[in-house]
């Protein structure tokens, strides 16, 4: 009995013991194994994984990730500058009044299961968006589309109902995938496009497996074998990568780490620049954040500056709106909310909602749990008493947060580009801001000159933030750690595709 | 397996003198396990105490300029990514620690212990269905439980104590039950029943009274169990919410800055295995001297 219990009291301490000095040994790490793997095969570490493979019906930037370049492609793309290029079409030309598009799209270009990829390919996939069988938000971004008719296999024409400077930009995004007309019984685990890769695999939990096609219609890429493996935690990618079982980590989430890596020969790092917005979201639609002034006083009580130094280790942008510096219509409004806890607090006690208690759902991602807890101790200084919720993501998040809109505050990256309007032109988006006052104004922008749009855009935002719809608390980094051969790495998260076909080895 | 438990007896624990002086002597002198655990819950309990009034800074308070201090004469435990002090974060984690073994503890006992008495005294067909029960609970990890309820009723520190609570009932039973089981066959509960005293009288005059030994030893046991499962909890990110300070999640943010900055590790570390050491040799220590079997064997 005795011995029994002394080696039970000797177990729960050494068990105890052990989890401290496993931590510290992981640390320690080992050294890069060197790049004795084949030359056509890379190991990517990534964090929060797809719940699916189908964009289309369900949210989460994780999905285009993986598949928007690499397995489906669009009529257009985004290059790694943030400008458009042509993909499936040749070329194009826009009407004198700027509402009737007519593409020419490339020929011989085939799906992954053998069809041929027509403009009655395109015009299915462009009405399929407007159909029902779309269910993701961002379906509204085809809203312009007036009519598509495929002139011959190869001719498309797409009228707008209005015209639209932002419609061609957002075709080069996931909106503006294109499907098989067959090939879309299976989205969530079978996608197929006419991208250079396939996906070979899906383990739920571990990995994605993407393979090169041999009937790629551009140019082959020189890694036919990418494995995406999704950790958990942000520490165990990077000592994956350390420990050689992945060649770069995409999105690194574990920014204090960085210096480690920076100091080190076997390693680059590479910080790109990024659409990612940290969003402190407030419920627009309940208490108390439906009251302009409580939202206000929540822009002037958090010191942005000092979020980004304490959570991020100092790698992020102020920015002030939700608009990427490297957007058109980019402004500078950061100094529209400075960090005033006086000012909060008069905002406060004005609106009467003085020592308030609120619940902040905090998804389980890095930079969320990060972030949450320097914005609590912020609101609580001028009065705002924030608990916070764990909610386990995506799953829970996406339905509770996202889905039904049940919360008051909560912290996301919103990584689409150019998703200002997407998240705030919308009122039944889960952010519930009050669109009536940018509604007309959305739609001016868009129909005129890319100097109206930029001008007019640049009003919207600004009307935007005055109304502090929620606080977009810095541009979150695209932080980029890989082994030092290779090469051709898309560090710019200009959308949310993480490009693979460029990748290689170098000597 | 036999022999291999005997030496580690022999090793482990001298074994005392089986004379009666030697017998006498042992109980007069409470067993270096004993004063060694009670000192180290009385230092928790009383880092605990002096938090609840006093600590060198505000455990919660983001300063971004003192951000991943050294172990210094202004920050004795330096401080973590967000400039909070850790030396006050760990003194105040020791309340959360404390709150979780005593609530968890108190609900298996509250639960358990009438169960295992009633099991002992009825040992037909109700300690039957009442024991089978235990054992289906008891194949169901604690931790595991413990996980289900955050995820069902949301993760959080109420969630964390009750689950841990559910999941210690069947080891309060069992020893319950049997530390009944022995007392029924004592001639004064004979008498007690050949007497006419009620059965709840009997439980609890004399059963009652005559397992509590085994019971506070096996709170001590599952004390440290529970210190161990709320760091294990919070460091999945299921136990306590931040900002409220937590040991496991203390080592959970320290993950990143193993290489840099280790002290944000073995601060937290060695605070849980402290509190866990102390319940475990507490625990051994009660064992000693409140085991009756321990005693009849010497």
């Amino acid at each position: 009995m005795n011995a029994h219990t002394s080696r039970r009291a000797l177990a729960t301490t050494a068990a105890a013991a052990a989890a401290v000095l496993a931590l510290s040994a992981c640390s320690a790490g080992s050294s890069s194994g060197g790049s004795d793997a084949p030359s056509d095969a890379v190991v990517i570490g990534l964090t929060g994984e797809p719940v699916n493979l189908d964009f289309t019906t369900t949210s989460g930037a994780a999905i285009p990730q993986v598949v928007m370049n690499n397995v489906y492609e669009g009529l257009v793309t985004i290059d790694q500058e943030g400008e458009l290029q042509p993909q499936l079409a040749e070329s194009w030309a826009v009407s004198e009044d700027g509402t009737v598009y007519d593409f020419a799209l490339h020929d011989g270009v085939t799906f992954s299961d053998g069809e041929d990829f027509t403009a009655a390919d395109a015009v299915f996939s462009i009405e399929r968006v407007q159909s029902d069988a779309w269910l993701n938000g961002t379906k509204s971004k085809m809203d312009v589309v007036e009519s598509v008719e495929a002139v011959s296999d190869t001719e498309l024409r797409v009228t707008l109902s209005r015209p639209s400077n932002a419609w061609l930009f957002d075709m080069g995004t996931y909106v503006g995938a294109m499907f098989s007309e067959t090939g879309v019984d299976d989205l969530a685990t079978k996608p197929i496009g006419t991208g250079p890769y396939t996906v070979e695999s899906f383990v739920s939990g571990d990995r994605i497996t993407l393979a090169g096609r041999d009937d790629y219609w551009g140019e082959e890429p020189d890694i036919t074998d990418v494995t995406l493996r999704y950790f958990a935690d942000a520490v165990a990618s990077t000592n994956a990568l350390r420990s050689g079982d992945v060649d770069m980590v995409y999105n690194m989430q574990a920014p204090d780490l960085m210096g480690q890596f920076e100091s080190d020969e076997a390693f680059q790092v590479i910080e790109g620049t990024s659409n990612g917005e940290i969003l402190l979201s407030m419920n627009n639609t309940v208490a108390p954040f439906d009251d302009v002034r409580v939202r206000q006083a929540v822009m002037y009580a958090i010191d942005r500056r000092a979020v980004i130094d304490a959570a991020w280790a100092g790698y992020g942008t102020e920015i002030g709106a939700m608009v990427a510096p490297t957007d058109p219509y980019y402004e500078d409004l950061t100094d529209l909310y400075p960090y005033d806890p006086e000012k909060a607090r008069e905002l406060l006690a004005e609106a009467g909602a003085e020592n308030i208690s609120i619940t902040f759902d905090v998804p389980t991602r890095p930079y969320a749990t990060a972030v949450s807890e320097i914005v609590v101790s912020q609101l609580a200084e001028v009065g705002i008493d924030a608990s916070i919720q764990s909610s386990e993501f995506p799953a829970v998040w996406l339905d509770k947060v996202f889905t039904q809109a049940d919360y008051q505050m909560s912290v996301i990256l919103a990584v689409e580009a150019r998703d200002v309007l997407a998240t705030f032109n919308n009122p039944d988006y889960y952010i519930g801001y009050d669109n009536s006052k940018i509604a007309d104004q959305v739609i001016a922008a868009d129909s005129g000159t890319p100097e109206e749009y930029v001008s007019g855009m640049k009003e919207v935002v600004r009307t935007i933030t005055e109304d502090a719809a929620s606080d977009v608390l810095f541009l979150f980094p695209n932080l980029v750690v890989a082994k030092a051969e290779l090469g051709g790495i898309a560090a710019n998260a200009v959308t949310e595709s993480l490009v693979l076909s460029g990748l290689t080895w170098t000597d | 397996m036999a022999t291999s438990l005997d030496t580690t007896e022999s090793v482990g624990m001298p074994v005392p003198a089986p004379s009666i002086p030697g017998r006498s002597r042992r109980r007069s002198r409470p067993g270096t396990q004993l004063v060694v655990g009670a000192v180290l819950i009385a230092l928790v309990a009383l880092v605990a105490l002096v938090s609840l009034v006093w600590t060198p800074y505000d455990p919660v308070a983001t300063v971004a300029s003192d951000r991943l201090q050294f172990p210094s004469a202004a920050h004795w435990f330096g401080t973590d990514r967000f400039g909070r002090d850790v030396f006050s974060a760990v003194m105040v984690g020791s309340q959360i620690t404390l709150i979780v073994g005593f609530i968890a503890v108190g609900i298996a006992v509250i639960v358990g212990v009438p169960l295992g008495i009633l099991a002992g005294m009825r040992p037909g067909r109700l300690g039957d269905v009442i024991m089978r029960g235990n054992d289906i609970l008891l194949a169901f990890p604690g931790l595991l439980l413990a996980i289900v309820f955050g995820a069902v009723f949301g993760a959080g520190t109420v969630t964390a104590m009750v689950a841990l609570g559910i999941g210690s009932i069947p080891a309060f039973a069992r020893v319950a039950r049997s530390g009944t089981l022995q007392v029924m066959k004592t001639d004064y509960v004979f008498a007690a029943r050949a007497a006419n005293r009620s059965e709840f009288r009997i439980a609890l005059r004399h059963v009652l009274p005559n397992i509590s030994g085994m019971i506070v030893v096996q709170c001590s046991v599952n004390f440290g169990i529970a210190v161990l499962a709320e760091a294990g909890l919070s460091f999945l990110g299921l136990g306590t919410m931040p900002p409220t300070p937590s040991w496991g999640r203390m080592l959970q943010e320290s993950q990143q800055f193993l290489g840099s900055h280790d002290y944000l590790a073995i601060a937290p570390g060695i605070a849980i295995a402290v509190a866990v050491l102390g319940f475990n040799l507490l625990g051994d220590g009660l064992r000693d001297r409140f085991d009756p079997k321990m005693r009849s064997s010497r």
